[in-house]
């Protein structure tokens, strides 16, 4: 290899090809560019016209350069320059022993490390000397192989996520002192200090010439996360204090869609001769519940990751109660004892159920609630199945429900008897019970039962077959106090006193908390002292790779409790989260307290610090550069012969676009709601009937042309809306004409209705059968309107009073018409203590819109007109049925009206009082 | 079934189907003009009344004569005595070299070229005027029959890249209207004219040229060809031709001018980037100078 100016060359003497560029010059600078084929019907006029120059239009020089630039970068680029060629003046033909510190310490700079001893190796095999390779951290026997040979190899060889222990140094030298010949040793070391380094580099000084390659750059490492005051403390080390030093830290885990990614990020940096800096996160509970790990961003060690459990991520506790009433009875709040007990190391939810579900709490707490709906009910037990916890108390009004009477109810752990009992008041024979002791297998086996736990009153459990392994705690006499079964993989549990201290003061107790915990209800620091692991076994869930990448157990096997907390990692304690039962516990790296300390290498070992001056290619580079300028060049050609019109760019400038890669592609909202956002339309529920969706859109269609006419109003085009996927809450007013064809909308489709009913949208039923079943089930349409309102949150009703708004919001109507005639208008019924205004036909009434109007006059079809602005659906008979026609419209007009401005008509009750005021 | 036949009746399609809209674009702008100046009343020539007829499909609506039909139920037309209706005769470059457009926006030459010619042989034939083809092809006539012989006749091309002006069988004392690029070679029309002059007759020559034979604005070696491919020129430098193509425009321009001035015809320079509405205007106008 000839070096040049520090470039080296693979093949120089294609360099000479650089002489022929004079050449090139010469000849690129004589030939024009080719010409151009015109059609030009003038060219009669240019004939025998002579050019001024023979040579006129050469390439300008600009263009010359550019190609010469190209011809020259391709001619450098075959001849295989090499940045930084390896100088090699060893000429030791000694076997060599690569020896890689291999911990996780140099992870960062593994792929640096593998290309050094790449190039070592490629070294090694030009000169014949046969090579080992031996990792500190996976001592194996020293075996001397052709260099070719570990070529394959080295990409297989990964760092540890453990550092070297004494053991693993001392098998090293064992291996060492074995080798046959002598040889002289290459090691790249990770820059920190461990147990018996010394006893090592003595025994390789002693078989030959040691070199010692290291990269200087500090480790980095993280300290398990804690939980201070409100905020998670993150403890970072480095090995080094050379100077100033930033850092930014990342808090991985799964985002609510389940995809793993950065949730949060904090950056700090080391004070100048500091080696721990103390960063603090503050994250919503939520979020950082979701947390599974912190890596310090841009290194990829093992050391770097912290991983959390079960001490970081608080659990989440809904409590739900049932109605709370009595305001300022504190201590009597079924769930006063609670708080107590779970705040101080849980985060509390309180609130319904349907808002804190949505939550995924770890556990539900159902203090004294019998009745559930069917959804609550269906929605709980889904999030049980799923893994979460429900923990019910008794109270008066479980005992006086009838739920699990009969059959066990899925979210009762046990069949109760009615009534419950009471032992040791004032009209009883027996004295208040106490504890028995807890029995083996239950989780509060262990906790002490102190004597002044009493209960007093209790619900009872229905002796069944499957009682006794339900039972996790027993009174005295032997009745269950506490139940438990498993749904899924989650359980329900039972407390059969309340959870307040009226039945038993049980809550009063330090032995409630501590039976809390053990439900992992509630979680404590002390878990990570070793007494408390004592003889508790921990399965590995998730294990680290030296890169800090997690990665799932397999069939790695468990490991007991103390050996977990303070073992030496090695490849029988993997770092990683460690999980029995309900806990999850991990294992660090780096733990509380460890320090980083950096080798210092006697001065008789030669350190070749820092990798960076690694052989680095050029070749590819310049072709790349070679082809890019001829690209340019033809571009430039194009421009020169001007052929590089608009229409002619646009092709190549896409090419180029897709090289580099297209913009971002833009969230994009539907065209449709952004209309319904942006303009008042009224919509209706699309049935699943064309004929009568069809109906529906054209009678809005003519009623929003009507409105637009004659009022303010100005709606756009209606729309249909699919209740399942789209958004009525864009909507002011649904109408919905009942068919029997349309299927019965889902769970979260109610759900989304009542919320729209409550938050002042209005829906129009219309049952299109003239009313003839008069709300009852004797039309299939009346049948299926009482089938699709049943789950809808509708108020009292009444037929439309005479005084309603509705009778003047603009048209002064008593009688509200569509195809058909006659049929009451139900709306929501008056308050019962609206009275009639003084001086004024009409009642004060309360605020508000009535949710629902409810009818079966059949009025899209009498509102409906096509295209043409003519009406499409015949109403009564002539002049009278076009006069019937224009109430329907009124009705119309009224309606919308009524949505829209509210009670305002209402408001002239005050009108009298204001023309006094006025003095009128 | 053959192919030759849906093959011959395609091409028949092909070849008819500009007819329809170059025919209505005609009629387009020939109404523009006659909303402006209305009627050619001049005296002289056929302004006296000659006879009511009733009117009959196909009449425009201004022709009715109202006084005359208030009086009853039918709807007449005044007709006028037409003592001196003058021939017109059109001649329409048809060569390949007219059918070029720089650029995809601009009509051809030969397309407005046309346009010009039917148009104002609408204007004509209303006015009265029997209008035709130089040449035996299509003699003058009158009526609204000769526009659609006429427009048919336009929608042939002729294979050469520049056509000489016909000047057969030309009509004595009868107007003329030749419209061409007039790039071939000028001593064809210096032959057609003087011989137009020695049978009395007089008219226009309309110049229908592109912008960018007008502009000259190219760069670099090009060859320039015609749009038949015949006559070929190249350059390595075009833009150090274009002062002396413009000289030479200029040159044959100027030739034309000469030509008309002693023959005692008009000449027009039309670009197809402009309006073809002011074109007609102007034609129409000196049309009219030039009759009498």
């Amino acid at each position: 290899m000839m070096t040049i100016a520090g470039i080296g060359f693979t093949y120089p003497w294609l360099l000479a090809g650089l002489l022929l560029l004079p050449l090139l010059w010469l000849l690129l600078r004589a030939i024009p560019p080719a010409p151009l084929r015109r059609a030009f019907p003038a060219v009669t006029l240019l004939l025998g016209l002579k050019d001024d120059e023979s040579v006129s239009d050469r390439t300008p020089w600009w263009l010359l350069l550019l190609r010469m630039l190209a011809v020259a970068a391709a001619i450098v680029g075959l001849a295989g320059p090499v940045l930084n060629p390896t100088q090699t003046d060893n000429r030791s033909d000694r076997p060599l022993l690569l020896l890689l510190d291999g911990s996780w310490a140099g992870a960062t700079q593994w792929s640096e490390t593998l290309e050094t001893a790449e190039t070592i190796l490629e070294d090694a095999a030009r000169k014949g000397r046969s090579v080992a390779i031996q990792q500190v951290t996976r001592p194996q026997e020293i075996q001397f192989r052709a260099a070719r040979a570990w070529q394959g190899e080295l990409a297989g060889l990964q760092p540890t996520p453990w550092q070297a222990t004494p053991d693993m140094v001392q098998d090293a030298i064992g291996f060492v002192a074995q080798a046959e010949r002598d040889f002289d040793t290459l090691w790249f070391s990770d820059t920190l200090d461990y147990d018996n380094r010394d006893a090592l580099l003595e025994t390789l000084a002693s078989r030959g010439e040691l070199t010692v390659h290291q990269n200087a750059e500090p480790r980095l490492a993280l300290l398990p996360a804690e939980f201070q005051d409100g905020a998670i403390l993150l403890k970072a080390l480095r090995s080094a204090a050379p100077a100033e030093q930033e850092l930014t830290l990342q808090a991985h885990g799964r985002d609510p869609g389940g995809t793993e990614r950065v949730l949060a990020t904090v950056s700090g940096r080391f004070d100048p001769e500091e080696t721990m800096t103390e960063l603090k996160l503050s994250l919503p509970a939520e979020l950082r519940a979701r947390v599974s790990r912190f890596t310090i961003a841009g290194q990829n060690s093992a050391g770097s990751v912290a991983l959390t459990d079960d001490t970081l991520s608080r659990r989440e506790i809904a409590l739900i109660a049932g109605r709370e009433n009595r305001e300022g009875l504190e201590l009597l709040s079924s769930l006063h004892y609670l708080r107590q007990a779970l705040a101080p190391t849980t985060e509390l939810l309180e609130g319904s159920v349907g808002d804190l579900l949505p939550a995924n709490p770890d556990v539900v707490v159902l203090a004294d609630i019998a009745q559930l709906s069917s959804t609550e009910t269906d929605a709980i037990l889904d999030w049980v199945d799923a893994g979460g916890l429900l923990l019910r108390f008794a109270g008066p009004r479980l005992a006086a429900s009838d739920i699990s009477r009969q059959e066990e109810d899925p979210l009762m752990p046990v069949r109760l008897r009615s009534g419950g009992r009471s032992v040791g008041g004032a009209m009883s024979w027996g004295a208040p019970k106490t504890l028995a002791p807890f029995q083996e297998g239950s989780p509060f086996f262990g906790l002490n039962v102190p004597d002044d736990v009493s209960v007093r009153s209790q619900v009872v459990a229905q002796p069944d077959p499957t009682l006794s392994d339900r039972v996790i705690a027993s009174l005295g006499d032997g009745t269950p106090l506490v139940t438990r079964k498993t749904v899924g993989s989650g359980q329900v549990v039972l407390f059969h006193v309340t959870a307040n201290a009226e039945w038993s003061n049980l809550p009063l107790s330090g032995l409630f908390v501590e039976m809390l915990e053990r439900l992992a209800i509630s979680t404590s620091d002390r878990m990570t002292q070793p007494e408390e692991l004592q003889g508790t076994t921990w399965k590995p869930a998730t294990v680290l790779n030296g890169f800090g990448t997690p990665s799932p157990a397999g069939t790695l096997h468990g490991v007991s409790g103390e050996s977990l907390i303070s073992d030496a990692l090695g490849p029988n304690l993997r770092p990683g989260l460690y999980q029995n039962e309900q806990r999850r516990l991990a294992r660090n790296v780096v733990t509380l307290g460890a320090e980083l300390t950096p080798i210092v290498w006697p001065a008789s070992v030669t350190v070749v610090g820092g990798l960076q001056n690694t052989e680095r290619p050029l070749g590819g580079p310049l072709l790349a550069l070679c082809l890019l300028l001829l690209v340019a060049d033809i571009f430039a050609s194009l421009a020169l012969t001007g052929r590089l019109g608009v229409a002619r760019l646009s092709t190549p400038a896409l090419a180029l676009l897709l090289m580099f890669g297209a913009g971002d592609v833009q969230a994009q909202t539907t065209e449709s709601e952004l209309s319904a956002a942006s303009e008042l339309v009224l919509a209706y529920v699309l049935t699943g009937d064309p004929s009568v969706d069809d109906i529906s859109r054209a009678g809005l269609q003519g009623l929003s042309d009507t409105l637009f006419f004659r009022t303010s109003v100005e709606p756009a085009a209606p729309m249909g809306v699919d209740l399942e996927r789209d958004d009525i809450a864009l909507f002011p007013f649904l109408y919905w004409p009942i068919s029997t064809a349309q299927p019965q909308p889902s769970g979260q489709a109610y759900a989304k209705l009542n919320t729209y009913l409550r938050s002042g949208g209005m829906i129009l039923f219309d049952t299109r059968d003239a009313n003839i079943a008069g709300y009852g089930a004797a039309s299939p349409t009346g049948r299926k309107l009482q089938q699709l309102a049943r789950p809808l949150d509708i108020p009292p009703l009444e037929p439309v009073p005479q005084d309603h708004v509705l009778t003047r919001a603009f048209y002064l109507l008593q009688d509200f018409p569509g195809r058909h005639h006659g049929g009451a208008l139900w709306v929501e019924a008056a308050p019962p203590d609206a009275e009639l205004a003084e001086g004024m036909p009409f009642r004060n009434l309360n605020d508000g819109v009535t949710p629902v109007v409810i009818g079966g006059n059949d009025w899209a079809a009498a509102w409906a007109t096509g295209p043409d602005g003519r009406a499409l659906v015949p109403v009564g008979r002539g002049f009278a049925g076009e006069r019937q026609r224009e109430l329907a419209y009124r009705f119309g007009v009224n309606l919308i009206m009524h949505v829209l401005t509210g009670n305002y008509k209402s408001d002239q009750v005050h009108v009298p009082a204001l023309l006094d005021r006025l003095g009128q | 079934m053959t192919p030759a036949l849906p093959s011959l009746r395609q091409r028949a399609e092909a070849e008819a189907s500009p007819l329809p809209p170059l025919l209505a674009r005609a009629e387009r702008l020939a109404g523009s003009v006659l909303l402006g100046d209305h009627g050619r009343r001049r005296s002289g020539l056929g302004d006296d009344f000659w006879q009511y007829r009733p009117a009959q499909p196909g009449d425009s609506k201004r022709m009715l004569d109202h006084r005359r039909s208030a009086r009853g139920d039918t709807q007449f037309v005044r007709e006028r005595e037409w003592q001196i209706a003058q021939s017109v005769l059109l001649w329409v470059d048809q060569g390949a070299s007219m059918h070029f457009a720089s650029k995809k926006t601009l009509p051809e030459k030969a397309d407005r070229a046309r346009l010009l010619a039917l148009a104002i042989a609408i204007l004509l034939v209303r006015g009265g005027e029997r209008v035709g083809l130089t040449g035996t092809t299509l003699p003058p006539r009158r009526g609204n029959a000769q526009i659609l012989r006429l427009a048919e006749h336009f929608a042939q091309n002729d294979e050469r890249d520049y056509a000489p002006p016909e000047h057969r069988a030309l009509i004595p004392h009868a107007r003329a209207l030749f419209i061409s690029d007039f790039l071939g070679d000028a001593d064809e029309v210096e032959t057609a004219l003087t011989k137009a002059a020695d049978r009395g007759i007089r008219g226009v020559l309309m110049q229908v040229l592109d912008p960018d034979e007008e502009a000259f604005p190219y760069r670099g070696r090009t060859i320039f060809e015609s749009v038949g491919g015949s006559v070929q020129h190249e350059t390595l430098k075009a833009n150090d031709l274009r002062e002396r193509y413009l000289a030479r425009l200029a040159e044959r321009r100027d030739r034309l001018e000469t030509l008309c001035r002693s023959t005692g015809w008009r000449l027009g320079i039309h670009h197809t980037g402009e309006s073809a509405q002011s074109a007609l205007l102007w034609l129409f106008r000196a049309m009219e100078g030039t009759a009498g």
